[in-house]
Parts: structure tokens; sequence; C-alpha cells
């Protein structure tokens, strides 16, 4: 196993230019650890980056937060910017593991990983965060629900990296928000579902909504059809046999060690009625 | 009964105490197990990696020992290593040894076994249910009555079923051992409940090779619920022999996820419980009870375990007609063993459970149905032996009170009937037998040995350990509290076999109840024979006679007597008593279960140190709050348990308010604690959900999961 330790921003780019394929960034180290314990990673090169600064805080630049790669739980957490801005974002955050973890972990670290039940992925994709995506001679900016393509397969080149996340400082206004994680237990628990919510209403009918559910596909993703067909519709007589239909084609719950599938599917339907009727 | 801080809690906390990963010795290698990761075969094969040095390593099989390969306790039927074959998960068929860990670790993760698999049984339901698969001794308990059946009696049957738990200490498994040629002595340091039984075991494997082996436990033991009073045993006998055959220390140290595979776990039990009630008395008439448990792949403890859960399954209940008939399985999993409780947390599952499910086909409240039917002094237990208090009644009736039991039954109601979310409320109650089970104090026959020194400075000498439980506090406590010692002039030492004698293990909730009574009557003793009143001016004024060296034994109570074979008599001299309460909130969209409180009266006797007491209490309450609601190994898929991510056993932010109140604290015995309080919440915390919901569940644990299956398609469900 190789390990690389760059000096500066400019010498990761031309550590991560020369060498193709498959390659791990460490951050926080709480995932990629575990996952060199269990042999998950044997061959790959792994990159410390965590000394890296310029990666790192939280930043207001005109009518957006950008929230650079390295940043840790606990500084989002306890961050000014966070609250006065994005209050639900830092409420979801809580979610997150454990004290010591969220000292560790990095929220870019959270979304690279991958992971079909990250906590943090639902409440970002329904308030619209981008990524700002680096490599040593370009910088791309793509929707954060652009970025996942498949169990662990995101939309980035051998030489990328996610260089931060940026977020409209407009994002929560005016939006009922939700957040729930359903775990074996209160804190420090693997999601058995992650489901988060943006509403807005107006004399009873949905102008507005954003859905995006965790631990229910091979990554966590918007319900954009769901959504599409929320739109214009009277919260008093909402129709659950189609919500459930549509729902159908926009989740996949499977049965693990976890929970099982028919858990799953009821209790997301359960939570969304909840949502949607409040 | 003082708040004597626990002398371990400050070298623990600054750092100073060496718990066994923290001990290294000059020279020192390390060791890892090999074990099998096929649940019943034929070994063909093994073949090892071939870019490595092989003679770096020291390897050790079944074929390198000396002496028998068969653990020789409790029930010897268990090999230290398999020789060609595994019966189980987990089995042990390698020790390996390397000076670089690191090394060691790639090494044994490319060694390929092959076998021919075999037939395996690793299903709970297959196991217990298939009764050709009996295993050992079967136990009867007959106190059957003419008593011929009315046709009106109410018949209840049901069969309940627990999984298996996991003890979760904080600290792994390890052992260290040193060979010295130059005596023949084998020195282990173990983190372990029982050090003779580790002596033994080491003795027994390596054989002619040693002349003896010293056991001495690590200063701090981080946890052991019954964890360590038997696996020890046998990575003790492996990390022996690797340091025989290298000629250098071996550490071995289970990482979490081995921890979690290898190591005994709580017996699963299917129990099965008929019985028939008068509905004009309300009294239960005749009870039978079939009482299975899955031993896993060898006896080991498990006919122990078997004969106190049969002795606990009719619970608090004055029944005329009784038969309970005991089992163990075979399955092909890792033996399971001894844990906090010792099949009582099983016995009482069933019958706790049962007796909500009769009050609920009489229309009776749980609590009116107890109150008929407990027993009562002259009353007697299935084994004959007579009912000589009424204090769990008493415990019973001040749990209820405390927790305003009656108010909050009719607040809830009234509340369920307007939300979705319910709210609701559970009983329960129970006792536990203190010290080992019949004639086995007798048989342990344990041993103290006490130097007075000049200083008046007073030594005890155990091999009772201190896991965290503070038992090495308390049992100071018991001896200068008698004679008004001074605190700091009392220390219990370090259990080293070579220099404390066999005080028996540190089990059976016997360690302040059978020797921490010994040290108190002891203490007694002396000041009564020597004649001081306070024991520094005595030791100052007879300085010739110190230091001075005492030998204290067992001595049995001539009354107790109990038949092994009928399982009749007196079964426990002395009793603990209890009864709980257990308030929960059903979230009706998550189907989740939040405890939120737990009321717990208990008649322990006398509580020595009254912190650490309820220490005890607080912490067997979580445990059986994960045993009730969280904790499973799924599918009993022992090869994917990784460790903590999988396995969720309650955190702080989980548990709820916690009550606790001693009855009879001015008693003259110090009686069992240690085992109770696992004993009794889980059946507190299913009734109270049964109370909120109307739906009975017969599975522990209740997971959201299991509880919505229920729902919707009402039968009996397994995960």
């Amino acid at each position: 196993m190789k390990f690389y330790k760059p000096t500066s921003l400019p010498d990761l780019f031309r550590i991560v230019n020369d060498i193709e394929g498959k390659k791990y960034y460490l951050a926080g180290g709480t995932d990629i650890n575990v996952q060199i314990k269990k042999d998950m990673i044997k061959d790959e090169p792994v990159i410390f980056i965590n000394h890296l600064n310029e990666l790192r805080g939280i930043f207001e630049v005109e009518d957006k937060i950008i929230i650079g790669c390295l940043t840790s739980f606990k500084d989002l957490l306890e961050s000014i910017l966070i609250k006065k801005h994005l209050p639900y974002l830092q409420k979801s955050l809580n979610a997150f593991a454990s004290p010591l973890l969220q000292a560790m972990a990095s929220l870019g670290g959270n979304l690279a990983n991958g992971s079909p039940t990250a906590d943090l992925t639902p409440p970002l994709l329904v308030l619209d965060a981008k990524l700002k995506i680096l490599s040593r001679s370009k910088m791309r900016i793509i929707p954060l629900a652009e970025f996942y393509r498949g169990y662990k397969q995101f939309n980035l080149k051998h030489n990328e990296l996610i260089g931060a996340i940026i977020i409209s400082k407009q994002a929560e206004a005016g939006y009922d928000c939700f957040h729930r994680k359903i775990g074996s237990r209160k804190a420090l628990t693997i999601a058995k579902i992650g489901l988060a919510g943006l509403k807005k209403a107006e004399n009873g009918i949905i102008k507005d909504i954003k859905l995006a559910a965790g631990s229910l596909n091979e990554y966590p993703r918007r319900l954009i059809k769901l959504e599409e067909y929320l739109v214009g519709k009277s919260i008093d007589s909402l129709n659950f046999t189609d919500i459930e239909e549509i729902l159908q084609k926009e989740i996949t719950p499977i049965s693990d060690l976890r929970s099982d599938k028919e858990y799953r599917w009821q209790v997301t339907v359960n939570l969304l009625e909840t949502f949607l009727k409040n | 009964m003082r708040d004597i801080r626990k002398f371990d809690a400050r070298p623990k906390l600054d750092g100073s105490w060496k718990f066994l990963d923290d001990i290294t010795y000059e020279g020192m290698i390390y060791g890892q197990l090999l074990y099998s990761t096929c649940h019943h075969g034929i070994i063909k094969k093994i073949q090892f990696p071939k870019d490595f040095e092989l003679n770096e390593f020291t390897i050790v099989s079944a074929k390198d020992i000396v002496g028998k390969n068969l653990v020789p306790e409790p029930e010897p039927d268990q090999p230290f290593m398999a020789e060609d074959k595994v019966s189980h998960f987990g089995q042990i068929i390698l020790g390996i040894a390397h000076p670089s860990k690191r090394t060691l670790i790639s090494f044994i993760k490319q060694i390929q076994i092959d076998y021919q698999e075999l037939p395996a049984i690793t299903d709970i339901e297959e196991c217990l249910e298939n009764e050709d698969n009996v295993f050992g001794r079967e136990i009867i308990i007959d106190h059957r009555r003419e008593i011929e059946l009315e046709s009106n009696w109410i018949h209840s049957h049901e069969i309940y079923y627990t999984p298996h738990q996991e003890h979760a200490y904080m600290e792994p498994q390890g052992i260290i051992s040193i060979w010295n040629p130059a005596d023949r002595k084998m020195f282990v340091k173990a983190t372990c409940q029982c050090p003779y039984f580790v002596k033994h075991a080491v003795e027994a494997i390596m054989g002619k090779a040693i002349n003896e082996a010293v056991i001495e436990t690590s200063e701090g033991i981080g946890g052991a619920f019954g964890g360590k009073e038997d696996f020890p045993n046998v990575l003790a006998g492996i990390t022996s022999l690797l340091a025989y055959k290298s000629g250098k220390p071996v550490k071995i140290m289970l990482d979490r996820a081995d921890d979690f595979k290898i190591t005994t776990n709580r017996h699963p039990s299917r129990i099965e419980l008929h019985t028939y009630t008068d509905p004009a008395t309300k009294k239960i008439m005749k009870l039978n009870v079939d009482y299975r448990l899955d031993a896993g792949a060898y006896q080991t403890l498990s006919p122990v375990v078997l004969s106190r859960g049969v002795l606990h399954a009719s619970g608090g209940y004055n029944i005329p007609d009784v038969y309970i008939r005991g089992r163990l399985f075979r399955s092909n999993t890792p033996s399971n063993g001894a844990f906090r409780g010792f099949g009582v947390p099983q016995a009482l599952a069933a019958i706790e459970a049962h007796a909500d499910k009769i009050a609920s086909q009489l229309n009776m409240d749980p609590y009116d149905f107890r109150k008929t039917n407990i027993f009562k002094v002259g009353n007697e237990f299935p084994s004959t032996q007579k009912i000589t208090e009424n204090h769990l009644e008493e415990c019973l009736d001040r749990v209820v009170q405390k927790s305003d039991y009656r108010k909050k039954l009719q607040e809830f109601k009234e509340w369920n009937v307007a939300h979705k979310d319910k709210k609701g409320i559970g009983i329960s109650m129970g006792y536990h037998g203190g010290g080992y089970t019949g004639n086995g104090e007798k048989i342990l026959n344990s041993k103290i040995k006490i130097i007075i020194e000049k200083d008046a400075k007073v030594k005890i000498f155990v091999s009772s350990t201190d896991m965290g439980q503070g038992a090495h506090t308390t049992l100071a406590q018991m001896f200068f509290e008698a004679i008004k010692h001074p605190r700091e002039k009392c220390w219990v030492q370090l259990p080293n076999t070579s220099k404390t004698p066999d005080s028996g293990p540190t089990v059976a909730s016997r360690t302040i109840y059978i020797i921490g009574t010994m040290l108190q009557k002891f203490a007694l003793k002396i000041k009564d024979e020597m004649g001081f009143t306070n024991l520094e001016e005595y030791v100052a004024s007879h300085q010739s006679d110190f230091p001075r060296e005492f030998q204290i034994k067992f001595t049995p109570d001539p009354t107790v007597s109990f038949d092994d074979n009928n399982f009749r008599g007196t079964a426990y001299k002395d009793y603990s008593w209890a009864a709980c309460v257990s308030e929960i909130y059903y979230h009706a969209d998550t189907y989740q279960i939040e405890l939120k409180k737990i009321w717990n009266v208990l008649d322990i006797g006398h509580p020595v140190n009254l912190k650490i007491a309820e220490g005890q209490v607080e912490g067997g309450n979580i445990q059986a709050m994960g045993y009730a609601l969280t904790e499973f190994f799924y599918k009993k898929d022992f090869g994917r348990m990784q460790g903590f991510t999988d396995y969720s056993i309650p955190l702080s932010l989980d548990i709820p308010e916690i009550d606790i109140e001693f009855i009879h604290t001015d008693s003259d015995v110090a009686k069992g604690l240690g085992e109770i309080p696992m004993d009794y919440p889980a059946p507190a915390i299913r009734n109270a959900f049964h109370n909120a919901a109307g739906i009975f569940i017969n599975e522990y644990p209740l997971t959201p999961e299991r509880i919505f299956k229920q729902i919707s398609s009402p039968k009996n469900h397994r995960i």
C-alpha cells in the first residue's frame, strides 16, 4: 500500500495527475481507516490531504456559502455563518455519528465516500447544494444531484477531487424543512432510512417541494418524479395511492442486516405523510 | 451502607493502572488465532502463503499439545484447538506468533484452508425445534399434584424466544504468557474472572511440559459480564503453548471483530409454556414448562446455565402443579457461555410475559393478577424449597406505588385514544438465587488468606477479580467496616494463583454474598477472639505476634441440602427479590419503542456500598434494555459480525431515567446483586409495549421491523 503526503495544493494536483486509476483521499480518515482495516482498500494509493488548509473553512461569498471540502462536522455545527443562513442544515448535522467522529470527519469526505446511507447527503440535496470540482488545470461546478452515478460511482475524473460545497444563502428561506434519520438507536447509528424535504405551500396548495432519500437506493437521491407530481396539489386532498405508486419508481429499499425492505418502504411512506400533511 | 469511593477510580482515570494491552515484556512477540470460517467440516488442507519466511513464525496446532486437548472446566468436552474436524464457525485451528503484528496479520489473512463441508445447524429455530438434537443431560423438576383439570379453566399456551446476546465488555479478551524454563513455570497475565479456571486450563494443555502455571490478572479488567469466565481458559492455553514453543513472552489480544465472532454469547432460548387458570379464583392451577437452550457446539458450562434457568422458570408464582423440563440443544455455532443472569433472563422472558398474557385473557390488570398469584411465606418453589419471606410481594407493591402505576395506566389509556403514538406501562418481577446452585458452594469450598502486618495493614488474598464492578472496594469495605478499621489500612491484593488461595470464580452473584460475608465474619471473629476494640492499638501492643497470616475456609450451612439428581431441596440459601415498572413511548410512524423510565425496587439484603450497588442496577437495566429492544445477531451469521457497527447496544442518549430503591437494607446479609438487575427489566419493557399497543410479541428484541411485521400480518414472526 502506497501513501502520499503532498506539500501543497499544486503538489497535490501533480501527484493526482501522475496516478492513473483509482485512488483515495484521506481527510479525517473516519471512513478510509475502517475500509483499510476491513481490506476494502488494499492496493490503491492513499493521499493525505487533511493538512492542506486551503481546502478548509466556511466562507460567505455574495449570495452563497462556500464550504471547503475538509471542513469538519464540528466546524459546521459551531459556525455562526451556518447558524445564521442555514439553520436547517446545522440541525441536520446532529444526526451524524458522535462528537468524536464529528470532530474528525469532513463534509467532502462524507460526500465522496458515496455511502448510500450518508447522513448529510439528503439535506444537502434538497438545499440544491453544488460541488466545486477541482483538477490541476480546471474547475467545474456541478449540482450535487449529478455527482452520483451508481453505488460508489461518481461523476469525477481520475485527476479531480471535490474542492468545496456551495449552497445558496437563500436555500432554506421560506420553506418548511424536514429531516428524519431512522436508525437502531438515537445516535451513532447507520441510517435505515434518511429522508429530507423542503416545502412551500400557499393556501393549502403545494407551491414548491424538494425531497431526497438516503439508504433507499444505491446512492442518496432526489425524488424528482414525486416532486413534480406534488407541485400544485392540495395538502388536504393528497392521494396516497398515487404517491405510493410514484414513490415505488423512485426508491428501491432492500433487506439487509440493518432492516428489511417492507419496513423501509412503509416507514418512508409514513414519514412522507407526516411531512406532507403538516 | 456507606459510599466509599472505588479505589480503582483514580488510577483508571489518570491512566496509571495497566490493562492487558498496556503491558509489554522484553522480547515479547504477538500472537493471533486462526479460526474456522466453516460451520461444520473436515479440514482437508492448510496452505501457507509463499512469500513469507515460515521459520520466523511460531505456529501451534492441536498436534503441539503436550497435555490434553480438552478444556477441563466446567464440562470437559471442548477441545482447545480443532484436530481434523471443525464443529463451529470460529473454532480455533492454529495459534500463530511473530515479532511484528503487521506481518502476522497479513500472513494470517493469506492462509488458505480447504474444508470438506458437512451439514451444519446454524439457525436457532432449526437447533431448538428439532427434538433429536438434544445434548447432554435433561433436567426435570416434577412438582405435579393429583389435580383434575376443570373444563372451564383457561388454557394459555405460548412459545417464547430469546436471541444471542453479546457481552460487549469494553476491553476485548487478551492473554500474555511467559515461559520460564529455569523453574518450569508458565506465568500468565490475564483479563479474566476466574484465575483458577485459567490455571487448570493451562496446566491441562501443557501437561508434563511444565511444573506449574501461575495466573495473575492485570490491574484493570475492562468488564466481563460472564464473558471472561470460560473463554480466557481456551485463549490462555493456546497463548501458553505459543510461549512454550517460541521461548518468548507471547501476547494475544483479540480485536473487536474476532471477539464478536469467536467468543461466547448468551444462550438463545425457546421456552414453551402451558398454563391452566381457574377463572373463578384467577389462580394459575397448573404450569408446564419446556425450557430449551441452544448450547452451541460444546456443552462447556451450559448444564449449569440450564439448571439455574429451570429453577427460576416458574417465576414468583404459587402454582400447585408444576412440571418443568429443561434441555440443551446442539448447534454449529461457538459455545454459548456465562452471561449475567445465567438462564434467568430467558426464564423471566417467558413467565413474566405469560403472566400478562393470562391477565389479558382474564381481562385483569397485570398487577392485580400478580397479587393474586404471587407466592407467600409457607408456599414452596417447584424444588420444594419453602418460601420464608414475602419480600417479593413487598418489592412489587412498593414499585407499583412509587411509579404511580395505577394513575399512569388510566392516564395513558385516555391519552392513547386521542393519539396515533401510544404510551404504555408494564410490570415484571423476579428473583435470583445467590451463589452456586445446590451443593455448588459446598463443593467449591472457597478459601481466603489474610495477612495482618506490623503496621496493622490488612492484606486480603482472594481469587475474586475486580473487573470494574467494584468487588475489591466492597470486599475490603466489608472487612474494615465490621471492625471499624481505617479504610486505607485494608487492601485486596491483585489475584495471583501463587499467592491467593482459590476463593472460587468471580461469578454467580457470589463475590460479596459468599466471599464478602466470609471476610466480615472473620473480622468479627478475630475481634472477639483477640478481644480488641481497635485493631491498630491491638497490633501496636502485640508487635511480636505480627505479621500474622490467617487462612479462612467456607463453612457450609448444615441445614442446606439439595438433591442434584431430582432437583429437590434448597437450591439457593438466599434469594434476592426485585420488581420493576417500565414506561415506554411507542412511535406509530416508525414502529419504534422509546424507553422513558424504569423503576426498580430490590431486596438484596444489606447493600454494602450504595453507589456501587446502584451502579450495578443501572448497568443491568441498560443491558436488559438492549436485550429487549435492539441487540441481535443478523441471521446468526457470525462471519458477518464486525462489532459495534452492526450490533446495536444502547448509548447514553438512549438510556432512560432509572429509579432505584433497596428495601430491607437493615438485613444482616449482603445478598447477590450482580445479575438480578439484568433479569427482570426486559419483560417489563415488553409488557409496557403490550399495554401501549395491545400487541403481544413473544420474541426479543422488539425491533421496529418485528413490530411492523406483527402489525401487518399478525402471527409469530422470527427474524
